[in-house]
């Protein structure tokens, strides 16, 4: 049998090479680049699709790799267990008063909002007193609609508030196309004219911190300002990369994150170690202050730093 | 309820698809009269075997339709129920809802020992379900629609009684359908959205692409055919292509071949100092040091035959799809296809002492301002105010407007929009990808974070109705290319939204921005050119007085 068949297999391999002959393997002299969204437009498949390393984010860079790698670990070596408390939008103010009158509780890292519409923010922003709730320095991150940090920014804007808390940086996430679960839909206006597909985010600064000084505080230049939906981020009403960018900034161990809106069954909110998270809709009601803090107490309010990941990251150039 | 009526519940579940679709279309008329066919050609029930009828009439047949609606809270949309009324003839059914008819169809059918066994039944996987958690998955689902319902009594099996069972089994599913149907008609995009899309796919210029391959081995592959002289690619050598075909399997080969035919390769421009541990370079084809650098750069592989069919083939869609269309295309200019357009007009001028009068009015307008903001100054500086007190209020009766904007700038450009009488209504983000198509994730590009995306403002002045909306989306993937060079993609999105044909102007131009139908200003140009005659009289009228003025002061 192989003998037989043993001709026709090399007859193929030379009918190939045959082919191969045929073939123009010249170069292109110019380059190209692609107009994705003119691609859109007759193929229907969205810009951000074709970005090459949303899965990797740093493929191709083995000390970014490493770097991540490294502070992943540590985060999670100095983090509080995962802690929900389960409260109704109504209550949220009411609690979160109590924390900080009667368990004298602050936070470093506050991360109010999620993906979803129909956020109370504002009520939120307006009633609650955050200069005491947030430490200083401390970091506050707000997601939202781009509609609605439209809105958020006349409140932002304005001295006092601008004075307390200085707008850093906006963040946006992505969804990969019109079946993800964040797609945005058409907004509350329709006024828009072009289909919405992105979420903002403002971070915000209080109290002082250098990006040159205090790297035992922040670390500067890890994650960057965009979020692309990755396969793992599906079915939670938070996407887990919008915790990582807070965590790998701020070394603080104290972290909350309020989420001032019901996310329905089909999104729920999970648990995240080293975070307390305020919803209506969490998955589990653990959060007692007393032991929040005999734990914090045992981890510190910072991760230690780590000479393999000071080696790593990027930072300012030193000054001559 | 009679067997007449199961027989109609079983005809609507079994053929609930091709009732509605084409020929059929959900035309009741139609339905009542393949129904009766299949009656006398002895159409069986699964449960009851043969049955036969006696005469039924449309109008007996329209009433069972409606009983069944009564006692489903509408599974079957009819498109009018008033019509039903009056023209039974002609009413539609639009939807069937299965779910909710099949519940129907299995309480109506099974006999009370069947249901006495299934209650049995699921009084046993409570049970199960107190004790263990495990996936038992029709418990699960009956949980999940009592935790829709908010009975919290029900997630007891305790207290659980069979008669709020049935009640439930039947009810909630109707509730989560409403509001499933309710919440898909929130998210339908209004129908002139699918026709904008639709005509823009049948009216833009179709541009060439190339898909781009993402398999590393078949890049190292060709690394090791490739001949590269002076950072080129000189050639390819078959001979070493043929080799892989020996070494690795023939199906595979012929993928790795049929890959290279039909899409980008990025290849490997291995040097002697090229260090493969490093990684790649941060600035990969903008590197500067390209001879000496020790981190990994690429090049770009495209077959020049690539390129020629899929050149051919666009052109061919183009021509084909542009030449049909109508002389009058709702939302187009009339005579699109074979209206010219304007060759590039541009005006070199300092922007803050222009007299924009002279330009006319816009349907669109891109401003890309060079912010200079100071992190630690509370407001602009000196040329943020000059920008805000630019007349651009003039430019547009109604019309839309972009703002590229940075950093601290975005909320100047929100306040200088609304000065100029806009509302921002989008925010576009310009995703910046590098050679590889990777976003930008090196280098210290911003203060706190690293910046990937530039923000884009987009303004609406007026009532603009002749905006074709919702063609393109919110976001731009593109390569970054000279510092402050912003991405091409945007002309295409501005000129299906207002037109290929409307009167366009940019603002802080450089001499790469000029381009045909728009007109550009700005102070980096290379001279003036202008097309229009009362444009090119009133600018000429305009530099006369200036430098008239010029002289006598």
């Amino acid at each position: 049998m192989s003998q037989i068949e043993m001709p026709s297999v090399q007859r193929k391999s030379e009918d190939s090479i045959r082919s191969l002959r045929h073939v123009d393997f010249r170069p292109m002299k110019v380059l190209y680049n692609n107009d994705y969204s003119n691609n859109y437009i007759h193929s229907n498949s969205y810009p951000q699709k074709h970005v090459t390393n949303i899965e990797n984010t740093v493929e191709g860079y083995p000390k970014l790799q490493k770097l991540f790698k490294e502070k992943s670990r540590q985060i999670a070596n100095y983090a509080t267990k995962p802690y929900g408390c389960k409260v109704d939008i109504d209550e949220m103010i009411p609690t979160l008063n109590k924390w900080i009158q009667n368990d004298k509780l602050s936070f470093d890292v506050v991360m109010i909002g999620c993906l979803t519409d129909n956020q109370l923010i504002y009520p939120l922003l307006t009633q609650l007193p955050l200069d005491k709730l947030i430490s200083k320095p401390g970091f506050l991150f707000i997601w939202a609609s781009v509609h609605k940090i439209n809105e958020l920014s006349k409140l932002l804007n304005n001295e006092i508030w601008a004075k307390k808390f200085r707008r850093s940086e906006e963040l946006i996430f992505v969804p990969i196309d019109k079946n993800s679960p964040f797609y945005p839909g058409l907004d509350v206006d329709d006024s828009s004219v072009l289909e919405k597909m992105q979420w903002h985010c403002w971070m915000c600064i209080t109290g002082t911190v250098r990006r040159s000084t205090d790297g035992h505080l922040i670390h500067c230049n890890v994650d960057t300002d965009l979020t692309i939906e990755t396969k793992e981020t599906c079915n939670s009403a938070v996407p887990s990369h919008l915790y990582k960018i807070a965590e790998n900034f701020s070394t603080a161990t104290r972290r909350l994150h309020i989420i001032p809106a019901r996310t329905g069954f089909e999104t729920p909110v999970r648990l995240r170690p080293g975070w307390v998270i305020m919803s209506p809709d969490i998955l589990m009601n653990n959060f007692r202050p007393k032991k929040y803090k005999s734990d914090i107490a045992k981890i510190g309010y910072n991760v230690p730093l780590k000479n393999e990941i000071e080696i790593l990251r990027p930072k300012s150039p030193v000054s001559k | 309820m009679q067997k007449i009526d199961i027989t109609i519940l079983k005809f609507l579940l079994d053929y609930n698809v091709q009732l509605i679709r084409p020929p059929l279309s959900g035309q009741l008329k139609d339905i009542f009269l393949i129904f009766e066919k299949e009656l006398n050609s002895n159409y069986t029930l699964a449960s009851d075997g043969n049955c036969s009828y006696d005469h039924l009439t449309f109008e007996t047949f329209v009433g069972i339709i409606h009983e069944i609606n009564r006692l489903t809270n509408n599974a079957i949309t009819l498109t009018d129920p008033l019509l039903v009324q009056y023209d039974k003839n002609k009413s539609v059914v639009s939807h069937i809802d299965t779910f909710s008819l099949k519940i129907l169809y299995d309480m109506l059918t099974n006999t009370n020992r069947e249901k006495q066994k299934q209650k049995q039944k699921h009084k046993e996987k409570h049970k199960e379900k107190a004790t263990d958690y495990g996936p038992t998955s029709i418990s699960l689902t009956d949980n999940l629609l009592k935790l829709l319902n908010g009975n919290e009594n029900c997630m007891d099996p305790e207290t659980h009684c069979d008669e709020a069972h049935d009640m439930l089994l039947f009810e909630v599913p109707l509730k989560k359908n409403l509001y499933s149907r309710l919440e898909r008609i929130l998210k339908e995009e209004p129908i002139s959205y699918l026709l904008n899309k639709e005509r823009a796919r049948h009216s833009v210029e179709k541009f060439k692409y190339f898909p781009i391959c993402h398999n590393r081995e078949h890049s190292h592959l060709l690394s090791q055919c490739v001949y590269i002289s002076n950072n080129k690619i000189v050639s390819i050598q078959w001979s070493k292509l043929n080799k892989f075909n020996k070494v690795s399997q023939q199906n595979k080969h012929h993928i790795f071949l049929q890959c290279i035919q039909t899409h980008i390769h990025y290849i490997p421009n291995l040097k002697p100092q090229t260090d493969l541990s490093l990684g790649d370079c941060s600035y990969l084809d903008t590197c500067h040091k390209l001879n000496s650098c020790r981190y990994l750069h690429y090049l770009q592989y495209i077959p020049e035959t690539l390129n020629e069919s899929v050149e051919k083939q666009s052109k061919i869609y183009n021509s084909r799809e542009i030449n049909n269309l109508m002389f009058y295309t709702h939302g187009l200019c009339c005579a699109y296809s074979n209206k010219l357009l304007l060759p590039p007009q541009w005006i070199r001028c300092d922007v803050r002492n222009f007299d924009f009068t002279i330009l006319g009015k816009f349907s669109a307008v891109i401003a890309d301002p060079a912010w200079n903001i100071h992190m630690n100054l509370p407001y602009g500086t000196c040329n943020d105010i000059e920008l805000l007190e630019l007349p651009l209020g003039e430019l547009q009766i109604e019309g839309i407007l972009f703002l590229w904007v940075t950093g601290r700038a975005i909320e100047l450009g929100k306040e200088s929009l609304s000065k100029w009488g806009y509302e921002v209504i989008n925010e576009v983000s310009w995703i910046k990808t590098n050679q590889l198509g990777r976003t930008i994730v090196t280098g210290r590009t911003g203060h706190w974070l690293n910046h990937s995306k530039e923000h884009l403002l987009v303004g609406v002045k007026g009532n603009p109705q002749w905006l074709n909306k919702h063609i393109d989306i919110d976001i731009i993937v593109s390569t970054t290319r000279e510092t402050s060079r912003k991405p091409d993609e945007l002309y295409g999105i501005i000129e299906r939204l207002v037109g290929q044909h409307a009167r366009k102007l940019e603002i802080f131009g450089r001499d790469h921005n000029i381009r045909p139908g728009w007109f550009t200003v700005g102070n980096q140009l290379t001279g003036t050119c202008i097309h229009e005659m009362d444009v090119r009289k009133k600018y000429e009228k305009w530099i006369k007085s200036t430098t008239a003025a010029a002289t006598i002061s």
